[in-house]
């Protein structure tokens, strides 16, 4: 078992190797942000070029220092606070917000070869070290709990607003947000039944061993994670939660001046960092083929490269093809397909990997387990008739009721 | 150990610095010229007319509790998916029972309709108020409407 | 030498064995420790519910936090997972289901501040009876960090019938769920 550590920090920590640390987070920091301004860019530009228009074109070649300039004119924009506003705790929630968005990423790693057994390890000024932030042995589970926290950003900048569309879209938010989570964390232990560990280090070690998680655990925890991350992030065709028909724009619709600018960048900060989980959990990291010896360090980074690209296109597309949700939709295909159907994949793979190690024969094994599967599927879609049926009942009775009540009136 | 913590507080703290100088600066640079007008809840300019609903469904709340246990669940599969090798069949039956005892919860939940939020859905009329014939152009044209959308496309079948 | 000497003394720790990173796991814990009973006490005196809730959640945070310096990382981040991510997610379902009501002070307290304090000393003293009893004189490991697979292998030895009664605990809170949802 490979224990995870990042060897720059495991025996006595000196002024090198907290100038090392310094300068890995300043980096991992300096580039979100740039990563975050390029991302929103290239999000308007696709988005225009799919809806058929120029998008932005003015700030710099192609538009590209739109962000930016955006950005410094939040600056200059008068900052507002409701009167019936929780003073407090709405100055508080963009910091809850923001600073999950930047710390989630540390343990993305992001280079470092991984091909011929390689662990990644990387040299930097004489030591060894990961090219990741961080490395904790609860890796992923950190990842969850700081995307649990950042459900209190939404939350409480939603309540403290002081006003009724902020207060409904963070509701809708936070149950959204806490539903999908659920799923997220079912489709992620399947991941760690083929890999074996927490850490993100050791999961795409692991995978460079034998093969991308997306076959190892059979692409039905990828696609729910993907659903679910979607629904995580409250992006389209989960974004109820800044719905303009209704909530004119959600949670954040108060917020002015860059503390809005802060819960904006913290979103698109979510979805890189989404992108990149989604990438060291299922698609390797940043293994790939060395091309060129001479470089050879620059090939990691660049597969990983592609491949957030690729997740941050289909985000940007989804968003471009498809309608938004109706609540109840979301909150049914949350818990009643994503829910079950992660927890069914989880137990069958479970299963197999056990039945695998005992040497019991495979096919029998998968007969039966997609029987039981099968019969817990029937099994929910029946409780789901029968909810609908009777509350269908009660309806026709309230109704009936009604009737009966206003001919009465009628009559007297 | 613990060592492995320092970057994440080192990025913590540049956050936080992040967030904090953004508000000064903003402070700074900034107008500042606040009434009642701007400082009131938003309402798409018109005088609120209505207060916040003061209470919410109870069907947010039992999400909320539903999901301590799917959580509590979770974690307990986390490291039993870490260690499963080792645990052989025992620890998979252990996991499949209680995987059994909140599933079968759950269905029982759903069943008396804890998880229903939608418009109640009644059975799809069919028969003779949608015909099996109806088309775009049949039912623009049975409603009298003028065929807006289909004017002046090159190729359009009205 | 001799700052860590001093550091000891004032915090009673023997540097000796755990070098300079045990001092600055001592400041990690004083830093911790002081947030938590500052929050504490603030909660039980906040007139606002929901302000009341968010100092729960520094406290369970510094509990999470005291973990993961004790090496029980992934106690810690279960913490974190579990009790802020949803049981006070919970809570504040809770208040907005029962009051949407913005800001202004609920006047919570007051009336049964007595009774309270009395439960409050009952539960310290228990806990505290039961944590002199285990650890009296155990001596803790310092070194040692406790590995997921640690967390697994006894729950699936030694607890394994407390961890069969939680899914009998789930269940009951399930259906104290649909009690709710059918008195709605």
């Amino acid at each position: 078992m490979i224990l995870a550590a990042d060897p720059l920090l495991v025996d006595g920590i000196d002024l090198t190797v907290v100038l090392i640390v310094l300068l890995k987070a300043g980096v991992a920091f300096a580039l979100l942000l740039v990563a975050v301004m390029l991302v929103i860019w290239f999000e308007r530009k696709l988005i225009s070029d799919m809806q058929n228009r120029i998008g932005p074109a003015l700030a710099g070649p192609w538009g590209i220092l739109q962000t930016l300039a955006d950005g410094i004119k939040l600056f200059f924009k008068e900052d507002l606070l409701p009167t019936r506003a929780d003073r407090v705790v709405f100055r508080l929630a963009p910091y809850l917000s923001i600073i999950p968005a930047f710390v989630a990423f540390a343990i993305v790693p992001v280079g470092g070869d991984f091909s011929d057994g390689g662990d990644g390890t990387v040299s930097m000024f004489g030591r060894s070290t990961f090219l990741q932030v961080a490395d904790p042995p609860v890796g992923v589970l950190f990842f969850l709990a700081l995307s649990a926290v950042a459900v209190y950003g939404v939350m409480l900048a939603g309540w403290s607003s002081g006003s009724k569309y902020p207060l409904l879209g963070s509701v809708r938010a936070s149950a959204q947000m806490i539903s999908y989570e659920a799923a997220l964390g079912l489709a992620i232990a399947t991941v760690f039944l083929s890999s074996g560990s927490l850490s993100t280090h050791d999961i795409v070690v692991g995978q460079s061993a034998t093969t991308w998680n997306v076959l190892a655990t059979g692409i039905v925890p990828f696609g729910i994670f993907l659903i679910a991350g979607t629904a995580e992030l409250n992006r389209p065709p989960f974004d109820l939660v800044e719905a303009e028909q209704e909530l004119v724009g959600g949670f954040h619709t108060e917020y002015s001046s860059i503390r809005f600018a802060l819960f904006f960048l913290s979103e698109f900060m979510n979805m890189i960092t989404m992108s990149a989980i989604a990438v060291t959990l299922f698609l390797g990291g940043p293994a790939g083929p060395i091309v060129t010896q001479r470089v050879a360090w620059v090939w990691p980074l660049f597969w990983f490269f592609l491949k957030v690209m690729a997740f941050l296109f289909t985000f940007v597309w989804l968003r471009a093809t498809l309608p938004r949700f109706r609540y109840d939709q979301l909150m049914d295909l949350g818990w009643k397909v994503l829910i079950p159907a992660a927890l069914g994949w989880f137990l069958l793979i479970a299963t197999l990997d056990v039945a695998a190690d005992l040497g019991w024969p495979t096919i029998p094994v998968v007969i039966v387990g997609v029987l039981v599967l099968w019969g817990g599927a029937s099994l929910l879609s029946g409780a789901v008739r029968k909810a609908q049926a009777e509350r269908l009942e009660e309806a026709d009775r309230g109704a009936d009721e009604t009737a009966g009540s206003a001919s009465g009136l009628g009559e007297a | 150990m613990l060592g492995q913590y320092l970057p994440i507080v080192f990025l913590i703290v540049l956050a936080f610095l992040f967030a904090a100088l953004s508000f000064f600066a903003s402070r700074l640079l900034a107008p500042r010229s606040p009434n009642d007008k701007k400082e009131a809840p938003y309402e798409c300019g018109i005088i609120p007319g209505r207060e916040a609903p003061e209470r919410f469904p109870v069907r947010f709340f039992l999400v909320a509790m539903i999901f301590i246990v799917f959580d509590i669940e979770i974690i307990f599969f986390y490291p039993w998916a870490i260690a499963h090798g080792e645990m052989g069949l025992f620890g998979l039956i252990a996991v499949l029972v209680f995987s059994l005892a909140v599933f079968e919860s759950f269905v029982y939940l759903i069943g008396n309709g804890a998880l229903e939020w939608g418009p109640i859905r009644r059975e799809a009329q069919t028969g003779d108020v949608v015909s099996a014939t109806r088309t775009t152009s049949t039912t623009v044209s049975r409603a009298g409407i003028r065929q807006v959308g289909l004017e002046g496309r090159t190729g359009g079948d009205s | 030498m001799s700052t860590p000497a001093i550091f000891a003394a004032v915090t009673g720790f023997d540097p000796l064995t755990g070098g300079e990173f045990l001092v600055a796991q001592n400041i990690a814990f004083a830093i911790m420790a002081i947030t938590m009973l500052v929050s504490a006490v603030r909660m039980v005196t906040t007139g606002n519910v929901v302000h009341a809730a968010l100092y729960l959640v520094i406290v369970l945070a510094g509990a999470a936090g005291i973990f993961i310096l004790l090496g029980a990382e992934f106690v810690g981040v279960t913490q974190v997972l579990v009790y802020i991510g949803a049981i006070v997610v919970l809570f504040l379902f809770g208040i907005m289901l029962t009051k949407g009501s913005f800001g202004a002070d609920d006047g919570v307290g007051g009336e049964r501040r007595g009774i309270a304090a009395m439960v409050g000393a009952l539960v310290l003293a228990v806990m505290a009876a039961a944590l002199l009893d285990t650890f009296r004189d155990a001596e803790l490991s310092r070194a040692e960090p406790s590995l997921t697979a640690d967390v697994a292998d006894l729950i699936f030895s030694r607890y394994i019938v407390p961890f069969e009664a939680i899914s009998v605990l789930l269940l009951a809170a399930l259906i104290g769920a649909i009690v709710v949802a059918r008195g709605d």
